[in-house]
């Protein structure tokens, strides 16, 4: 075992990490073996504390609450059916063979429209930021482009519940603090407005919350956050 | 969901959550929301914002759950991940410079939930309790002050009035310790 990623998952389960750090313990979570098994170790002995807790009768409408929310959100399994459904028609050879001739006109035209995606941006992103979940899944991609541009692609679709949407923030500087630099009503690719920010730089935050549906109303994040990165150069 | 001894097969209910269905959701909620919101409590102190913290995590569960593999790992371990993640969020982050503010008035609240108490409710049995009782008593009450309470380095070296540096330096001792006993 190795010492310092041990203690590196012991701190991370206790709550201790901040910034970098923090930082750095997600993205071993994330994707490296050794270190999920470590955080596993710690979770299950320090849970015992947590079951120390007498537990406190809620309040008669959290649970109204919960499930007004939860009600108006699309479940996790619809949406992946959905998904499937449309991955489908890319194995039935019998609609291909029909669409043999639209599609080479598709993607005669496909070819082009990428062609002029990548002369317009002439290179490919400076920095990548991937966005992950509480559980440390892969949600979106922030780019930021040589050209000043910087765009958001999801990468699963996301539950809104109504009257809700979605806010991108980043943290230019910990003086700054948070700025919106998005405002959506659904997972969807955009551009983000950062002109009236520095550049981004390496290690900057990038995070998506829950908000209403006119945006945080004291333009800082206020629900709960759904993901969230922090940009690498790329190679 | 009710196993054949009468316990509740939470991982069957959270599989069943990320089908759709709500009320596996129900089923969780009952079964754990009220540990929750105490689990909560003791790192934000206040109730309202504890039930915030519980609220924003069951709409997490609920929008996860087809993620949750019962192969990983306990249904309970999933739960609370979620509920501290957040909660540690809204402790520093939203809720920062509130509560340092309100932090002394609300500690008297807490009582029942000092260290001592913490480590008095661990069964005698507890591998971590038989560890944590090897600690000196000093290093034994910051580890559960930063599990239990939420406290960050910088709170706990105000706290116990020493420098930022040995307040980590003695954490991580102890952790290490911790973890050559509970192997």
């Amino acid at each position: 075992m190795n010492d310092d990623f041990d203690l590196l998952a012991s701190e991370y389960v206790i709550g201790l990490l901040d910034g970098d750090d923090l930082a750095r313990a997600r993205a071993l979570e994330a994707s490296n073996r050794e270190f999920q098994a470590s955080v596993a170790f710690w979770r299950r002995r320090f849970e015992a504390i947590d079951e120390t807790a007498t537990p406190i009768d809620p309040a008669p409408d959290l649970w109204t609450r919960i499930e007004a929310a939860t009600a108006a959100a699309t479940p996790a399994k619809a949406a992946d059916a959905a998904r499937q459904k449309s991955v489908g028609i890319w194995s039935n050879l019998g609609f291909w063979r029909g669409a043999g001739l639209v599609g080479a006109v598709a993607s005669l035209a496909l070819a082009l429209f990428a062609a002029s995606l990548w002369n317009a941006r002439l290179s490919t992103p400076t920095l990548v930021a991937v966005l992950v979940t509480d559980q440390n899944v892969p949600a979106a991609v922030v780019n930021a482009f040589a050209d000043g541009t910087v765009e958001l692609v999801p990468l699963s679709s996301i539950a809104v519940p109504d009257g809700k949407a979605l806010e991108v923030w980043t943290l230019p500087s910990r003086e700054r603090g948070p700025v919106s630099v998005a405002l959506l009503d659904r997972a969807r690719a955009v551009r983000l407005d950062l002109k009236d920010l520095p550049r981004p730089g390496s290690g900057q935050l990038f995070e998506i919350t829950l908000e209403a549906r006119n945006g945080s109303p004291i333009g800082r994040p206020t629900g709960p956050i759904l993901m969230k990165g922090l940009t690498l150069q790329a190679l | 969901m009710v196993g054949i001894n009468g316990t509740i097969d939470l991982e069957a209910a959270l599989v069943r959550c990320g089908e759709g269905d709500r009320k596996a959701l129900r089923l969780l909620y009952d079964h754990e929301a009220g540990r929750m919101i105490a689990v909560a409590q003791r790192m934000l102190k206040r109730r309202a914002l504890a039930e915030e913290a519980v609220h924003d995590s069951f709409i997490s569960i609920w929008n996860t759950a087809s993620r949750y593999d019962p192969a990983r790992g306990a249904a309970r371990s999933w739960m609370y991940t979620i509920l501290r993640n957040r909660t540690l969020n809204i402790l520093r982050g939203e809720a920062r410079s509130e509560l340092t503010a309100d932090f002394d008035a609300f500690e008297q609240e807490s009582l029942e939930d000092t260290p001592e108490e913490i480590i008095s409710k661990l069964s005698e049995a507890n591998a971590l309790r038989r560890c944590l009782e090897r600690l000196d008593a000093s290093r034994r009450r910051l580890v559960l002050m930063a599990y239990a309470h939420g406290l960050s380095h910088g709170e706990l070296a105000a706290r116990l009035d020493v420098p930022l540096g040995t307040v980590k330096s003695w954490l991580r001792r102890s952790l290490l310790s911790l973890r050559e006993c509970l192997q």
